[in-house]
C-alpha cells in the first residue's frame, strides 16, 4: 500500500517519513503552540498590571501559570529544538535520513496529540492549575478533584513519550550515520549539543514517566504514593520531578548553545574558538546537570549537608558555562562580524544568558535561596536563561536556516525590528522582576495589595510584555510574508561552514546525491580557500533524478499508532467507563504496530 | 503586500514611530491628569524602597547573615558580568565589518582555533570566585539549629488553605494570621501543614521554609527576634509575612502579620489574650447566642467552644476554621486580605468567597443586618487596650 501514496498534497505530509518534512511540521506546530503560550503570558501580565485587579480569577490565573510554563517548555522550546534536530542532523552529518524514519514520524504525531490533549483543557473548561511542577499533594484527587490536573499529567506523559522516541532516534543517527571522515571530534558543534541533549533525554525522561504513572494512579485509582494521609510523601514527587526537571533545563539550553555557536562562527568568518573545550564543557554541563536537582528544594528542609553538597554541585556548573561564554566572545574577537538578524539574536544570547546564568549562581547559595525561592527573582532568573537565552537563540536559528528550508530569506528589516522589540520588551519585562523579588513579591500570586511597593515594576513589566507581543506578531507576519515573497536564497547563502550549505535550498528529498566525505572540522569552509588563502569555490552537491535513490516509503502506520496512544490516554477522563476507551486505544496501538511490522519500509 | 516592500518601509516606519510617540505622550498626559504624575511617581518610588516584604532589610542575625552572603554574591556576579560584557561590546564594535561589504571578496581573518592557556585561565578564575561565594554560604547553612535551643520560645506554625494558625504550647494560646513575638528572644518554629504544602516567610526576619503535610514531615526555623529598639509604634511593630508556595486558588491571599512586642508587653499579651469577650449589652448577648453556630468550626478561648474543640480533637475531627479569640485586636481580616473593621467583617460573614475565592467557610448571607451587627459586637472585641 505504502508505495502508491502520493508525493504531494496533504496525504503526502500525513504519511511522510522524510526528516525534513517532519522537521518543518515540528517547527510549525511548535510555533503554533508559541501563540498559545504567548497569549497566556499576556493575559497573566494584564492581570498583574495593577494591584487588586480582577481581570481573571485566582484559579484561572493558576491555570494560565501552569499552561504557560508547560506549553513553553514541552510544546514550544523542546519541539522547536526537535525541529532543528530533525531538519539539520542528517544534513550536517551527511546522511540520507535519520536512522528510524517511521519512528521519527511516530514521535511527531505523538507530540502533536499530546499537545492537543493538554490544550483540550481549555475546551473542557478545566484548566490544570497546579503549576508546571504540579507539586503533590495539591495536585492529588482531594485538592484537585476535577479532571484539570489529568490533562496535565496525561498530556505531559504523552509528549514525554514523543521526546523519548525521538531521542533514541537521534542518538542512533548521530552515532551511526555520520559520513566518511566525520569522526566525533569533527562533528559540527550543533551536532554535539544535540547528541548530549539526547543522552539527557534518554536518562531523565524515564524518571518523569514513572513519576507521572504514580501521579495518575494516585488520581485514578487512589494509590496514595504522594498522599500523606495514606502514608505517602509529598517530597518524593519533588525529588522525582526535579531529577527530571533539572536536566530538562539543559535539554532546553544545550541545543540553543549549539545554534549560537554555529551562527557566531559563520558571521565572524572564524572557527569556533576552543572547539574541543566547548565539546567537553557541553558534556560536563550534561553530566553535572544530573547531580544538582535538589537546588530546587533548598527550602523543603533537606538538612545542612545535602544543602551544602547540592549548592557546591550547582556552583560547579558555572565553570564549564563560563568557559563557553568566554569562548564565544573569543570567537567574535578578531573576526569579520556582520550583523545579520541571526547574528543579532546570537550575540544577544551571550549577554542575556550571562545575566540569567549569574543570577543562577546567586541561587546556588541556599541562604540566598531562602529569600529568593518562589519569589519574582527566580522568575527573572529563569526567563533570562530560557527566554533571553534559549528562545532568542532559537529565533536566531530560524532566521539562519529559513533560507535553507524554503529557498528564501526572511525579511531582514522586519527581523531587525522584531529583534529590537524583543530586546527592549524582554528586558523591560524581566529586569524589574529582580527588584520585585528583592522586595519579596512571591511567584504565582494572581493579585497583590497596592501598598507593597510592587506597583511600578509590575506596570513596567506588563508594558514590556506588550512590546514583546508586538515583536511576536511581527515575527509571524515576517514568516508568512517571507515564505512567499522573501528574497531568493542560493545553496550557500550565508557563506556557511557545514555540510547542509553544500545542498540546494531547499534540499532535494534524497539529501546528498554523492556521499559526502570530510577530512576536518568545518570542512566545507576550509575548502573554500586554497593553500595561499585565495578564494576557490568548492563543488556543491549535484542534483540527480530522485528515482535513482532508494528512499524510505511513506507510511500511515505511525499516525495510527500515535492515535491509539491518544485514545489510551483519554480513558481516565471518562472515569470507570473510560477503561473501555483505553482498551480500544490499546487495540488501535496493536493494529498500528502490526501494520507497521509487515510494511515494506 | 506592497506596503511591506523594503523601499516603502522607511516612510511608514517613521510614521509608526511618530504615532507611537504621540500615543504614549497622550497616555502619560492623561495619566498625569488623573494621578498627578509626579506625586504618583514619587509615591511609587518611596513605596518601592519601603516595601513591607523587603528581603534586603533584614532585622535578625539570620536575615543579616543572608544579606551578607547576598551582598558578596551580588558583588562577585556584577564583576563577572562586567568581565563578560566589556570584551563582548569591544568585540562587536571593533571587529564589525561595515554594512554592505562584499565578504566573499574579503580575505578571511586569521583562523584561530583556540588557545589552551587562555581557556585554562578562564576555567580557573571562576573556581576562585566561586570560593568567595561558597565559604560564607556553607557557614550560613550550618548556623541554623536542627533542634530547639532550651531557652527558645516554641511556636507551632500550621499552614491551612488559605490562612495561618500559630500555637504557643507554653501559654495555651492559639491565634490565626497574627503572630505575636517578644523582642530579643530566641524563637523556634515548628512548621507543618493541615492540607497542602505552604511556605512560611517573613522576609525581614529571614528566609522561608516549607510547611509540609504529614505526621513525620515537620520542618523547623529558628531566629532571635530583633531588639526592642526596632519597635517604633505603640502596640507592637508589624512585619508582613506571606505564603510562598502555590497552594491553590487563593494562594495570593495568604498573608499574615508578625507583631513584635517588648518582652513586658508580650508577657501582658499572653495573660489577656485568652480572656473571653465581654457580654454587657443585649446586642452582645444576641451575638453570643449566634456564635453557637460559628462554634462548629471556630473557637473562642474561655467559652464553651473551647471544650467543644477538645472533644472534637479527641474524635480526630479538628475544627476547620481559625481560632477567633481576641479577633477585634487583629489588624487584618481573611489572612491579610482586608482591613479588620465592622463593615469588612460583615461582608466577610455574608459571603467569604466574594473576598477570598475558594474559601471553605459557609456563607451566612441569610443572617439579618441586626444579627450581623450583634455578631460583630460580640466577636470584634479587643483586649489590646490592656497591654
Amino acid at each position: 500500500m505504502a508505495k502508491n501514496l502520493p508525493q504531494t498534497g496533504i496525504i503526502s505530509w500525513i504519511t511522510t517519513v522524510d526528516h525534513k518534512r517532519i522537521g518543518i511540521m515540528y517547527a510549525v506546530t511548535a510555533l503554533f503552540f508559541l501563540l498559545f503560550g504567548g497569549i497566556e503570558a499576556i493575559l497573566m501580565r494584564t492581570q498583574l498590571m495593577v494591584p487588586n485587579n480582577d481581570f481573571v480569577t485566582g484559579s484561572t490565573f493558576n491555570g494560565l501559570v501552569t499552561l504557560h510554563g508547560t506549553t513553553m517548555i514541552f510544546l514550544f522550546v523542546m519541539p522547536l529544538s526537535a525541529a532543528f534536530f530533525n531538519y539539520l542532523t542528517p544534513l550536517m552529518i551527511g546522511a540520507p535520513d535519520v536512522a528510524y524514519p517511521r519512528m521519527n514520524a511516530l514521535s511527531y504525531w505523538i507530540f502533536l496529540f499530546g499537545g492537543l490533549l493538554l490544550n483540550f483543557s481549555f475546551v473542557a473548561g478545566m484548566l490544570p492549575d497546579g503549576g508546571w511542577f504540579n507539586y503533590a499533594n495539591l495536585s492529588g484527587p482531594k485538592y484537585s478533584p476535577t479532571h484539570g490536573i489529568d490533562f496535565w499529567v496525561l498530556g505531559v506523559q504523552v509528549v514525554g513519550l514523543a521526546s523519548l522516541i525521538a531521542a533514541i532516534n537521534f542518538f542512533v543517527t548521530i552515532l551511526n550515520m555520520r559520513c566518511k571522515g566525520m569522526t566525533l571530534l569533527k562533528m559540527p558543534i550543533f551536532i554535539w549539543t544535540t547528541l548530549v541533549t539526547q543522552v539527557l533525554l534518554i536518562l531523565s525522561l524515564p524518571v518523569i514517566t514513572v513519576a507521572l504513572v504514580m501521579m495518575s494512579f494516585d488520581r485514578s485509582f487512589g494509590t496514595g504514593f504522594f498522599d500523606p494521609e495514606m502514608g505517602g510523601q509529598v517530597i518524593m514527587w519533588q525529588h522525582l520531578f526535579w531529577i527530571f526537571g533539572h536536566p530538562e533545563v539543559y535539554i532546553l539550553i544545550l541545543p540553543a548553545m549549539g545554534i549560537v555557536s554555529e551562527i557566531l562562527a559563520t558571521f565572524s568568518r572564524k572557527p569556533l574558538f576552543g572547539y574541543s573545550v566547548m565539546v567537553y564543557s557541553t558534556c560536563a554541563i550534561g553530566f553535572l546537570g544530573f547531580a544538582v536537582w535538589a537546588h530546587h528544594m533548598f527550602t523543603t528542609g533537606l538538612g545542612p549537608w545535602a544543602q551544602a553538597l547540592f549548592s557546591a554541585g550547582t556552583m560547579l556548573i558555572a565553570v564549564p558555562t563560563g568557559v563557553k561564554i568566554f569562548n564565544w566572545i573569543s570567537t567574535l574577537w578578531g573576526g569579520q562580524i556582520s550583523f545579520t538578524t541571526p547574528m543579532l539574536f546570537a550575540v544577544s544570547f551571550i549577554a542575556m544568558f550571562t545575566m540569567g546564568g549569574l543570577s543562577g549562581v546567586m541561587h546556588s547559595s541556599p541562604p540566598i535561596d531562602y529569600q529568593h525561592q518562589d519569589s519574582y527573582f527566580v522568575v527573572a532568573h529563569f526567563h533570562y536563561v530560557l527566554y533571553g537565552g534559549a528562545v532568542m537563540a532559537l529565533f536566531g536559528g530560524i532566521f539562519y536556516w529559513f533560507p535553507k528550508v524554503t529557498g528564501r530569506f526572511m525579511d531582514e528589516t522586519m527581523g531587525k525590528i522584531q529583534f529590537w522589540l524583543y530586546m527592549v520588551g524582554f528586558n523591560l519585562t524581566f529586569f524589574p522582576m529582580h527588584f520585585l523579588g528583592i522586595q519579596g513579591m512571591p511567584r504565582r500570586i494572581y493579585t497583590y495589595a497596592g501598598d507593597q511597593g510592587w506597583n511600578l515594576w509590575n506596570l513596567m513589566a506588563t508594558m514590556g510584555a506588550y512590546i514583546t507581543a508586538l515583536g511576536g506578531v511581527l515575527f509571524f507576519v515576517n514568516l508568512i510574508y517571507s515564505c512567499f515573497n522573501g528574497k531568493r536564497a542560493g545553496a550557500d547563502c550565508w557563506d556557511g561552514r557545514t555540510l547542509e550549505w553544500t545542498l540546494a535550498s531547499p534540499p532535494p528529498e534524497y539529501n546528498f546525491a554523492v556521499d559526502p566525505e570530510v577530512t576536518q572540522l568545518d570542512d566545507f569552509w576550509v575548502r573554500k580557500f586554497d593553500a595561499t588563502g585565495n578564494r576557490v569555490e568548492p563543488a556543491l552537491q549535484p542534483e540527480i533524478d530522485p528515482a535513482t535513490k532508494h528512499l524510505p516509503n511513506p507510511s500511515f502506520w505511525p499516525l495510527v499508532l500515535a492515535f491509539g496512544i491518544l485514545l489510551l490516554a483519554c480513558g481516565p477522563f471518562f472515569d470507570a467507563k473510560g477503561i473501555w476507551l483505553s482498551v480500544f486505544g490499546l487495540g488501535v496501538m496493536l493494529l498500528g504496530t502490526y501494520g507497521w511490522s509487515y510494511e515494506e519500509a | 503586500m506592497e506596503i511591506l516592500k523594503k523601499s516603502t518601509w522607511r516612510d511608514p516606519l517613521q510614521r509608526l514611530g511618530l504615532g507611537w510617540m504621540a500615543f504614549s505622550t497622550s497616555v502619560f498626559a492623561e495619566g498625569s491628569k488623573q494621578a498627578k504624575a509626579f506625586d504618583e511617581v514619587e509615591y511609587q518610588l518611596r513605596a518601592t524602597l519601603e516595601s513591607p516584604m523587603n528581603t534586603i532589610a533584614g532585622l535578625t542575625e539570620w536575615a543579616r547573615g543572608i544579606n551578607h552572603v547576598y551582598g558578596i554574591t551580588t558583588l562577585v556576579v556584577t564583576l563577572v558580568f562586567l568581565a563578560v560584557s566589556i570584551p563582548l561590546i569591544m568585540a562587536i564594535v571593533k571587529f564589525r565589518v561595515p554594512e554592505g561589504t562584499d565578504l566573499k571578496q574579503l580575505k578571511p581573518p586569521k583562523q584561530v582555533h583556540g588557545n589552551v592557556q587562555l581557556e585554562f585561565v578562564w576555567a580557573v578564575i571562576p573556581v576562585i570566585l566561586l570560593l568567595f561565594i561558597a565559604v560564607p554560604t556553607w557557614e550560613a547553612i550550618f548556623e541554623q539549629p536542627e533542634e530547639a535551643p532550651e531557652d527558645a520560645l516554641v511556636v507551632k506554625v500550621i499552614g491551612h488553605q488559605w490562612w495561618w494558625e500559630f500555637q504557643y504550647p507554653k501559654y495555651g494560646i492559639t491565634t490565626a494570621n497574627e503572630l505575636h513575638l517578644p523582642a530579643e528572644t530566641p524563637v523556634f518554629f515548628e512548621l507543618t501543614s493541615a492540607d497542602v504544602i505552604h511556605s512560611f516567610w517573613i522576609p525581614k526576619m529571614g528566609g522561608k521554609k516549607d510547611c509540609l503535610p504529614g505526621k513525620d514531615a515537620m520542618n523547623s526555623m529558628f531566629f532571635v527576634t530583633p531588639a526592642a529598639s526596632e519597635i517604633k509604634t505603640l502596640g507592637g511593630e508589624y512585619f508582613q509575612g506571606q505564603c510562598a508556595e502555590l497552594c491553590g486558588s487563593s494562594h495570593a491571599l495568604m498573608r499574615f502579620d508578625t507583631v513584635l512586642h517588648t518582652r513586658e508587653e508580650f508577657g501582658r499579651w499572653t495573660q489577656v489574650h485568652n480572656q473571653p469577650p465581654q457580654v454587657t449589652s443585649a446586642l452582645q448577648e444576641k451575638g453570643q447566642e449566634l456564635f453557637a453556630q460559628c462554634a462548629v468550626c471556630h473557637t473562642l478561648a474561655g467559652t464553651p467552644s473551647e471544650e467543644q474543640e477538645k472533644s472534637m480533637l479527641a474524635l480526630g475531627t479538628p475544627k476547620q476554621g481559625p481560632n477567633l479569640s481576641n479577633l477585634g485586636s487583629r489588624k487584618m481580616l481573611g489572612a491579610g486580605t482586608r482591613w479588620n473593621n465592622q463593615r469588612n467583617f460583615i461582608e466577610w460573614v455574608k459571603n467569604p468567597q466574594s473576598i477570598k475565592p475558594g474559601a471553605t467557610m459557609t456563607a451566612f448571607g441569610h443572617l439579618s443586618e441586626e444579627e450581623l451587627l450583634a455578631l460583630s459586637a460580640y466577636l470584634m472585641q479587643s483586649t489590646v487596650k490592656k497591654i
